[in-house]
């Protein structure tokens, strides 16, 4: 895992050295204005003089010494405005896929059990619906009812759930349904074609046969044995609702890690732009971890040889 | 019941008259400012930092000027106002040339740190020292060095003539930090900045907000002599969606923002909010040349003729913006004349400027903008697609934009947009002169050069006039620099927000000192 988050940086930081042009007039912003001087030092400060080989080994010395950097554009350590925004965007990305779990897996319960019926027929409308829509246009329009015209929920903004529970959700609600729809779509479709697989099988007709409850031959034994696909999918989703936070992020206002990091690239603040990359590559590498332990906890037969 | 109905009639009827005549008397009084209320505001900009000499965003101003003041500030002519300024009165002295500026006394900083003169001196050195890379520096590089004459008075010793010296202390030059917070906090000052304005930083979270609240101690009062702020907090939000910030206004989440120009008919319309508008608050549209790669002034003229502005304005920005009358200097700034030859579109024009090139048929030729000038790009193209002039359009980030146009030399235009800079050295030496900033080709210009330099160094705002009329003649004859659309920022408010005419200030970024609450 470690040697995987340390490829991702170096592919990163050789990404942002090619791009043409002296980064160091991406440091100074628009109608801002500094000299050659200024300009000198600024180079000789962010090691911009040094071989491109140089400036990558000396930005890891820093980080095994827990050092981060400062952003050029705030000047502010990059740790720590990782460590108060990553918070948002885990928040996020959790409710979303929160949110996702629990409509689209029984959704996908219903279309599978009620197959060609009118139940299915709606979950494969919506699924079709919520991946074709994008992020920001549902976003806008959830804004337009809940907010404008119900007053239910605010437009945007951020509260701390763990200051304020209630605040705090009610500002999550909305940029987590926005986000979390198209994860609901693609987590229903595999829970719908995993539990059909399932429910052809042979013993599962032996259940029935035996008389058991329809409810518990669905709860008890085909869900489970229908899960692993799932886990795969909602691991593969925790990378997208990553991904996919930046815009959620900029339409409701909310301080996460995705803003900060296009910022950064477009900024040219490279010191941004590697921590977050390390750390977005640790939590994407953690979620595929979380996914293959899950996988040898519903499956017993898998087994991890150490 | 019919005799009843008829009373209540005859009854209602006066009762009715009376109870408007007393409410209209009653009006001024109930619309009239009260002390305290939370005002809660929406900005589209990005932040990068608050401290007023180190942040790289145009957008920080509107931060920074809630909680520092200036040595000398201005009124939206860039006229100064001592009533107001940290510095009661100043003296221009020359052989040796100097400013001499008498402070206020018994300033504090919300830190407790006195205002006086050293505060003064640790604030412009720090600006000065090039290791700092403080943004202003170059605006007050003609200062050599500064001198403390006593407790309050200070001495900035000059390396020459500074006339646009008291409007470059009306800007980030000139706007005061507390030493003892730098010196404690370093390089995290930044998020933790501490002045000596109407607002005290309660909280800041980076992308998302910052919390001012009333400074209790506030030395500064308003034309008529009430005490300032009225406002007991202040939240500046930042949301970048303009469809959200109107959502946010319309449910009462947010108390003023400016309109995005698609919604200010219904703003202005809507009898829920108060409208205010700023004209030229910056210019959104303005066509950059590198007079290297074309160097033929006809070239450029057949260019800027063949672009037609009022079509650009009424096609893009909803007819909300206004056509630019002359350069830089927008109206309202003391520099600015309209009586000034500019291009003005005339394709007919622009053909002769083709034939007078040798490029009768036209020519090709490539420019550079950014994302939220490709729309206007675009139409530019079909415009001068009509007389022959072929223009292809990159279209890269803000920065990538700007560092290919001016640093790189890539591109022969640029199509961007400025901020209002009222005091006209800042264009004249940042993006006239030949070795300014902000001039792709740095080419010698001996006449334009003497003529900046003069412009700078003289204190009389006639004679200044003067000078920068024949820096526009230049610069627009010969289609160097020209701004092509002015923005108009027009402020919505909730009803119950009084006094937003006095939000936006002669930079066009707001101000909130003197805004109240009305009910």
């Amino acid at each position: 895992m470690i040697p995987v988050m340390f490829i991702i940086t170096f592919l990163v930081f050789s990404l942002l050295w090619a791009v043409p042009g002296d980064p160091v007039y991406a440091y100074v912003g628009i109608d801002v204005v500094l000299d050659a001087e200024q300009l000198a030092l600024l180079r000789e400060k962010y090691n911009l003089n040094e071989p491109f080989l140089v400036q990558y080994f000396l930005w890891l010395q820093n980080v095994f010494q827990g050092d981060l950097g400062r952003s050029v554009e705030s000047g502010l350590k990059v740790s720590e405005e990782l460590m108060a925004r990553a918070p948002v965007t885990f928040q996020l990305g959790l409710f979303a896929l929160i949110f996702a779990i629990i409509v689209s897996v029984p959704a996908g319960i219903l279309s599978a059990v009620y197959r060609g019926k009118a139940p299915d027929h709606a979950a494969t409308f919506f699924s079709i619906g919520a991946v074709a829509i994008p992020d920001f246009w549902l976003g806008i329009v959830s804004i337009l009812v809940f907010s404008v015209a119900l007053g239910w929920l605010p437009t945007q903004g951020y509260v701390n759930p763990f200051e304020d529970p209630i605040q705090g959700i009610r500002h999550l609600v909305l940029p987590s349904f926005a986000l979390g729809c198209t994860s609901c779509a693609l987590i229903m479709r595999q829970t719908r074609s995993a539990m059909l697989e399932v429910l052809a099988q042979d013993y599962i007709r032996t259940a029935r046969s035996k008389g058991l409850y329809e409810l518990r031959i669905i709860f008890v034994h085909a869900l489970q044995n229908s899960l692993l696909p799932v886990v795969t999918i909602l691991g593969l989703q925790a990378g997208r609702i990553f991904a996919s936070a930046i815009v959620v992020e900029t339409l409701f206002g909310l301080p996460g890690m995705g803003t900060f990091v296009v910022d950064g690239v477009l900024g040219r603040d490279f010191q941004v732009v590697q921590g977050s990359v390390l750390l977005m590559a640790f939590m994407v590498l953690f979620c595929n971890l979380i996914t293959d332990i899950l996988y040898a906890w519903l499956d017993p037969r898998i087994k991890y040889e150490g | 019941m019919n005799t009843f109905k008829s009373l209540m009639k005859i009854a209602v009827k006066p009762t009715t008259i009376v109870f408007a005549v007393v409410s209209l008397l009653a009006a001024p009084v109930f619309s009239a400012c009260k002390y305290g209320g939370h005002l809660k505001v929406a900005i589209p900009g990005h932040f990068t930092s608050m401290d007023p000499h180190l942040g790289r965003s145009g957008w920080d101003a509107y931060l920074w000027r809630q909680f520092t003041d200036h040595l000398v500030d201005a009124d939206r002519g860039l006229n100064p106002r001592p009533m107001s300024s940290l510095a009661e009165k100043w003296e221009v002295s020359s052989n040796p040339d100097a400013l001499t500026l008498t402070l206020r006394k018994g300033i504090e900083f919300h830190d407790g740190t006195p205002f006086n003169a050293e505060a003064v001196k640790a604030n412009i050195e720090r600006i000065l020292d090039p290791a700092n890379s403080a943004t202003p520096r170059s605006s007050l590089a003609v200062i050599q060095s500064v001198d403390v004459l006593s407790e309050n008075k200070v001495r900035l010793n000059l390396s020459g003539p500074w006339g646009a010296g008291l409007s470059q202390l009306a800007d980030r030059g000139g706007a005061m930090n507390s030493p003892t917070a730098i010196s404690k906090l370093g390089e995290d000052y930044g998020a933790k900045a501490v002045g000596t304005g109407p607002f005290v930083i309660k909280e800041a979270v980076q992308g998302s907000h910052v919390h001012f609240v009333r400074n209790e101690n506030y030395w500064g009062k308003d034309k008529d002599g009430n005490r300032l702020p009225y406002l007991d907090e202040v939240t500046i939000r930042q949301v970048k969606k303009s469809s959200v910030r109107t959502a946010a206004l319309r449910s009462g989440e947010i108390d003023l923002a400016y309109a995005s120009l698609g919604d200010i008919e219904a703003f202005e319309a809507d009898a829920k909010f108060n409208t205010s508008r700023m004209e030229a608050g910056k210019i959104n549209l303005m066509l950059m040349f590198n007079t290297k790669m074309l160097d033929d002034p006809n070239l450029r003229n057949a260019i800027t003729h063949a672009i037609d502005p009022a079509f650009i304005n009424k096609a893009i920005y909803f007819g909300q913006n206004t056509v630019a009358d002359s350069g830089m200097w927008l109206p309202g700034a003391w520099a600015h004349d309209p009586s000034v030859p500019r291009p003005s579109y005339n394709p007919a024009k622009a053909k002769e400027f083709l034939k007078k090139a040798g490029k009768p048929n036209g020519f090709e030729f490539t420019m550079v903008t950014f994302g939220a000038r490709k729309p206007e790009s675009e139409v530019m193209q079909a415009q001068l697609a009509q007389v022959g002039i072929k223009m292809n359009i990159e279209v890269m980030s803000g920065k990538a934009a700007g560092a290919a146009f001016f640093k790189e030399g890539k591109f022969a235009m640029y199509a961007t947009s400025f901020s209002r800079y009222p005091e006209p050295d800042w264009a004249g030496s940042n993006v006239y002169k030949s070795s300014g900033y902000y001039n792709a080709a740095n080419l010698p210009n001996p006449e334009l050069d003497a003529l900046i330099e003069k412009g700078a160094a003289l204190s009389d705002i006639d004679e200044r006039k003067k000078i920068y009329r024949k820096v526009d003649e230049i610069v627009l004859g010969q289609s160097i620099v020209v701004p092509m659309v002015y923005q108009t920022f027009v402020t919505v408010a909730s009803k119950k927000v009084g006094n937003i005419d006095t939000v936006s200030m002669h930079d066009g970024k707001m101000n909130f000192r003197e805004v109240c609450m009305t009910e």
